[in-house]
């Protein structure tokens, strides 16, 4: 299960994983966002981890734009579409 | 410089046996197990002065506090699914006492077994396609019949007529591409599908938070029996090889913890 992969296990199933690269991005985007929400005793409300985001200025201003860009695959391409 | 407060406990994830805990004093981390009917919960120790609400605020906005618990948090459980079923908590859920830990364990327990069932055995891959907009576009006006048509005509036109053409060849372009990186994506997600146990569709990211140049058109990800990786695999070479000179991106990533297939009661799909 290990995560790095040389590239000369060529035929091996586990080709898949020489593209992993675990980005910051990847973890957070997963940890933050998902997995079993359970209510703690300390609860941390899903608005404040939205503004953590913009602390790392490694997201967009808001919810609305990602779900505008949601709908829109190429940029531009759907802003006439309701 | 501790003050006297007193410690919380961090939980990591819920698992289905006991874990080894001999890897993790390499990684400078406690953990221990909090056993309720047939579930653990992976706990940590940690100091109210970092995780209590009002710390855990001013924290959660430090880049590198933030960076240096969210790996470790995803550090711990991978290690942890080397051995065992483990259902991730989202980062940070943290509690006050063991007697609640495990009252949320026992309060939960169909729930968590449940899980555990069906997440046995198998492991999450993330796959996110992008589109490069040179390789795309290139693609598109030179392999498209309608357009390619509207070229000829330019030629054969006079000045009037061929800027009225060329806007018109615009306005197809934008509409072929649209049809095509649907088209794309959904070949490729439906392919990857049928080598899934199951799957969701995840929000795209803007190029501000990927870094990267070009855009992103699809973000899914995909739970897999361990014994179809091999599978999963060789259709996601068929997709690089089928869709390399059309400019459509693949990377994936894994295995994950099962991060976005054990919230039952959330649907983002759509």
């Amino acid at each position: 299960m290990d995560k790095i992969v040389t590239p000369q296990d060529k035929d091996s199933s586990l080709d898949i994983l020489k593209e992993k690269k675990v980005t910051l991005l990847e973890v957070l985007d997963r940890a933050l966002n998902k997995g079993v929400v359970i209510s703690g005793d300390i609860v941390i409300s899903l608005a404040e981890v939205d503004l953590i985001y913009v602390g790392l200025k490694l997201l967009v201003s808001s919810v609305e734009t990602m779900e505008r860009l949601r709908g829109a695959p190429m940029s531009g391409a759907k802003e006439e579409a309701t | 410089m501790r003050t006297e407060q007193k410690d919380l406990i961090y939980l990591y994830c819920a698992t289905k046996t006991k874990p080894l805990f001999s890897n993790f004093d390499a990684m400078g981390v406690k953990i221990y197990p909090i056993y309720s009917q047939g579930i653990y919960a992976i706990a940590s120790s940690v100091s109210a002065n970092e995780f209590s609400k009002d710390n855990l605020e001013k924290n959660l906005a430090n880049m590198k506090w933030l960076e240096e618990k969210a790996l470790l948090h995803e550090k711990v459980i991978e290690e942890l699914m080397k051995d065992t079923t483990a259902i991730p908590f989202k980062f940070p859920t943290i509690f006050q006492s063991e007697e609640n830990v495990e009252k949320l364990l026992k309060e939960h327990n169909t729930e968590f077994k449940n899980m555990m069932a069906e997440l046995e055995g198998k492991e999450e891959w993330g796959c996110k396609m992008y589109c490069d907009a040179d390789n795309f576009d290139r693609h598109v006006r030179e392999g498209d019949e309608s357009i390619k048509k509207i070229d000829e005509e330019v030629i054969s036109s006079n000045k009037g007529k061929a800027y009225f053409l060329k806007k018109k060849k615009e306005e197809l372009v934008k509409d072929v591409m649209n049809k095509k990186i649907s088209e794309y994506t959904k070949d490729s997600f439906d392919r990857l599908a049928k080598a899934s146990v199951k799957t969701k569709i995840n929000r795209l990211l803007p190029k501000e938070v990927t870094q990267k140049k070009e855009n992103m058109v699809f973000n899914g990800a995909f739970l897999i029996n361990k014994k179809w990786l091999g599978e999963f695999n060789n259709v996601l070479d068929y997709l690089k090889t089928k869709y390399a000179d059309k400019g459509l991106i693949f990377e994936c990533t894994g295995p994950w913890p099962p991060y976005n297939f054990c919230s039952a009661a959330k649907d983002i799909n759509g």
